[in-house]
């Protein structure tokens, strides 16, 4: 409870600094709150907007870690232990799948650059979904996971793959709130997941690529 | 080669011939010596000293924390989405617009691709295979983190 209080305090104050900054900003920067009612209506829209996306991502993970909770729990500990990799490789993956799918567009009065790019869609679709979800669980584990075993006898709700991800959603639901901050935050979770995925290569502990060596004997 | 010297028959096979412990009180000695010595204690562990694996307590599934905070979120979601005057349709919708959108950017680029000079289209030919051979080196690199 004390780490955790001690994650949403600064989130808390960060958030408070945001909201004062962007009330406080000068006009000319376009980044104020609500003026009129109608950039009010907007700003509710919007908010409905990522609370029923948010909605979406919880029965998402919930399901995902259901059916699958020990690869999210793998690719969750991957994370963790080498961030920098699975950061650089999630990089590196976004601007493979935006280059790809530049050339199967250009391959597209071709007719092969139809289902290419169909393909090439629902693997990042699928690889952002997974990775979302392992972040999920990473960023519940870090905030609320147990320590030691004590920690873990003791807790009846706070345990296991469900309520990691489960807390997960609702940190991560929470900071994409925050204007301007939030999208940014949450872009670079999805980038962090989609390392995190390819890395792992969903949580299956296999290589992508067979090992080629030559019979000498 | 055999032996008729029941000392070095039983050193060769003691099982076989372990009814010479009984008369030899010489082996006997060294085999009560090599017992006492192969009595190993096998070394304490204090399971409870070594760090919390991932796996230990992963398969709980507490429902009530699940179910609540799923609640709570749907809940949220249909709350503010009536306050809005939106229906979850119109999110869908709006989903729908992005993907539209992200199709016509990428129209747009295979576009100006095609239009572009020779040297623009094999500088990003270049770009593409260069990103490609740095995704699958990344790849190669076999998973640290350990689930056990």
């Amino acid at each position: 409870m004390r780490r955790a209080l001690r994650l949403f305090l600064p989130l808390t104050v960060v958030a408070a600094s945001l909201v004062t900054a962007i009330m406080a900003a000068p006009p000319s920067l376009g980044i104020r709150g609500p003026l009129s009612f109608g950039d009010a209506t907007e700003m509710m829209q919007k908010t409905a907007v990522i609370a029923a996306l948010l909605a979406v991502w919880m029965l998402a993970a919930v399901s995902l870690t259901l059916l699958s909770g020990r690869e999210i729990r793998y690719s969750s500990v991957e994370m963790r232990a080498s961030a920098l990799h699975c950061f650089a490789l999630g990089l590196v993956a976004v601007t493979s799948f935006a280059l790809t799918a530049i050339v199967f567009s250009y391959l597209i009065p071709y007719h092969i650059g139809v289902p290419l790019l169909f393909a090439l869609g629902v693997f990042a679709i699928l690889t952002k979904i997974y990775g979302t979800v392992a972040v999920f669980h990473a960023v519940g584990t870090l905030a609320a996971g147990s320590r030691t075993r004590e920690q873990l006898a003791r807790r009846h709700w706070l345990r296991g793959d469900l309520a990691m991800v489960v807390v997960g959603v609702v940190i991560l639901g929470a900071i994409r709130l925050i204007p301007i901050v939030g999208p940014i935050i949450w872009a670079l979770a999805s980038v962090f997941g989609i390392g995190t995925a390819l890395a792992t290569k969903f949580g299956r502990r296999e290589p992508w690529f067979l090992a080629y060596r030559l019979n000498l004997s | 080669m055999t032996t008729n010297d029941p000392c070095q028959r039983y050193l060769e096979d003691p099982e076989a011939n372990a009814d010479h412990l009984q008369s030899c009180a010489k082996c006997r000695a060294e085999a009560a010596a090599l017992a006492a010595k192969s009595e190993v204690e096998a070394p304490s562990i204090d399971l409870d000293a070594l760090p919390l694996a991932p796996w230990e307590g992963s398969s709980h599934r507490p429902w009530p924390l699940v179910l609540g905070g799923t609640a709570m979120v749907v809940i949220v979601a249909l709350v503010l989405l009536d306050a809005a005057g939106m229906s979850p349709m119109h999110v869908a919708e709006g989903s729908l617009a992005s993907m539209d959108a992200i199709r016509g950017l990428l129209n747009r680029a295979a576009l100006s691709l095609r239009g572009a000079s020779i040297g623009m289209q094999l500088a990003f030919g270049a770009a593409f295979l260069i990103v490609n051979a740095l995704l699958v080196v990344l790849l190669r690199r076999a998973p640290r983190g350990s689930d056990a």
